[in-house]
């Protein structure tokens, strides 16, 4: 039975073919880039460009409405089935690339909806034939993928969180340092599907040069190098090793972390905390809206512990 | 929502593809609230194209878009929107007739927009376009359900 005849063989085979191109695709994108971008690549699992996410799916979305186009489908068929290809590129994710399931959680809105506008958009201009409009669009598309793909990748971010502790400086500075794992309910509805949040900190010494380590839930632990020890007043560390957890580590690295203490005269400490990250993921205004989120729910589940801490007695 | 991202984003229409990304939202976003939005918006895409010398295209901010010959009878935006392009006088007269408003953008233009959500809107949706259509078919004998299809709305 050929291809043509049969609705549901173009169905499989527009989502098929359409992952199979994807795998190409990204798969290449990500290992040139990667290559071109040298030791830029720091300890991530490889630069996955704005293409991958983007281009990519509306390409795929385009391969899947050329074998739909001739069974007239309806529109809501169109979302559905493209639903469909993203479970399948996720499920692909998955077993191959051997990414978490919250990174494709966070990821997969973005590949739905760049599947359903390139298969929608493809759909009309399948059906119109106009096949100078194709030739033109598929050339515009890879143009975008070969500039993106030799363009410089750098995204590095800054997050910056700051709470009010009720206690004096010489209270908060401690708990700053290091503190006593972390016994708060988990409120950030990430940490409460399974990413890693920020449990405890130790320290070797109290000193600049010494190490210290912030240990995650299900014992990830960050290796740190106190750079700047001042008491009652900065704590700036920088990140040595980061966990390979398949859960957003390995697209992002934690740099710097920093504390500042602000004694505000009244019994109260103005607690600042900086935290510097590097995306290996892009398009970098998606992420970052994750990325900043989930730090700044790091910062937030320690300081708020800072502050149980230091109020204590008070 | 829409309303607000036109207001404060509408500047990023003219990134190419943005505002068919934009469509392809409202389209998936219309299925769970209204879920037989999509199909209306495909049997009014049906019926149009039956008519002589239509056909559909991408409209450049998003959206389908329904023609004929090189001329534009209107377009629908993925939530249901449907706009209308008529001149003042035309304008006036159906806004009497019908629950079309002014264009969510354009108030003071010839532009008017309707909302689609039921299935008397999707006909009334028809009627408006055949309206459009007639006034613009080029060819005098193709023009007489003009005003007999509104007054049987």
């Amino acid at each position: 039975m050929s291809t043509s005849s049969n609705p549901n063989l173009r169905i499989f085979y527009g989502i098929l073919v359409a992952n199979l191109v994807s795998i190409v695709l990204v798969g290449a994108g990500k290992y040139l880039v990667t290559y071109l971008e040298g030791n830029e690549t720091g300890n991530s699992s490889g630069i996955f460009i704005f293409s991958s996410f983007v281009i990519v799916p509306m390409i795929m979305g385009a391969i899947s409405a050329w074998y739909w186009h001739p069974l007239q489908m309806k529109t809501r068929a169109y979302i559905g089935w493209s639903a469909i290809s993203t479970l399948v590129a996720c499920a692909a994710s998955f077993i191959f690339l051997k990414e978490g399931v919250i990174c494709l959680l966070i990821v997969s809105p973005l590949i739905l909806v760049f599947i359903v506008t390139g298969a929608l958009l493809a759909r009309m201009l399948f059906n119109r034939k106009n096949n100078t409009l194709n030739s033109s669009l598929a050339g515009l598309v890879l143009v975008v993928l070969l500039a993106d793909t030799f363009s410089s990748h750098k995204n590095v971010q800054l997050v910056s969180d700051t709470m009010i502790v009720n206690a004096p400086i010489e209270k908060v500075w401690p708990y700053v340092v290091e503190y006593e794992p972390i016994t708060l309910k988990e409120n950030y509805w990430l940490f409460q599907i399974g990413m890693p949040s920020p449990v405890q900190s130790t320290v070797d010494g109290h000193e600049a040069g010494a190490g210290r380590k912030c240990i995650f839930s299900n014992g990830y632990v960050f290796d740190e190098k106190m750079i700047v020890y001042k008491p009652n007043e900065e704590l700036t560390f920088d990140i040595l090793t980061q966990p390979h957890d398949p859960e957003i580590m390995g697209h992002i690295d934690i740099l710097r972390g920093q504390f500042i203490l602000k004694d505000n005269g009244d019994g109260t400490t103005t607690v600042i905390g900086n935290s510097w990250y590097k995306l290996y993921v892009f398009p970098g205004w998606y992420f970052n809206l994750w990325s900043e989120s989930i730090t700044r729910n790091v910062h937030l589940r320690v300081m708020e512990h800072i502050k149980i801490l230091s109020e204590q007695g008070v | 929502m829409f309303d607000w991202v036109v207001k404060y984003l509408g500047f990023l229409k003219h990134v190419p593809v943005l505002p068919h990304v934009f469509d392809a939202l409202l389209k998936l976003t219309s299925l769970l609230t209204n879920k037989n939005l999509p199909d209306y918006i495909d049997e009014i895409e049906t019926e149009v194209l039956s008519w002589q010398h239509t056909h559909v295209s991408a409209h450049k901010y998003g959206g389908l878009q329904f023609n004929i010959n090189t001329t534009e009878l209107g377009h629908i935006h993925g939530n249901g929107l449907l706009d209308i392009l008529l001149n003042r006088e035309q304008k006036f007269l159906l806004m009497k007739q019908y629950p079309v408003q002014d264009h969510h953008i354009f108030k003071n233009s010839g532009w008017i927009s309707f909302w689609i959500k039921t299935m008397e809107d999707k006909q009334t949706a028809v009627a408006l376009l055949r309206y459009v259509y007639d006034l613009k078919i080029p060819s005098p004998d193709l023009r007489p359900r003009r005003v007999k299809d509104l007054e049987t709305l």
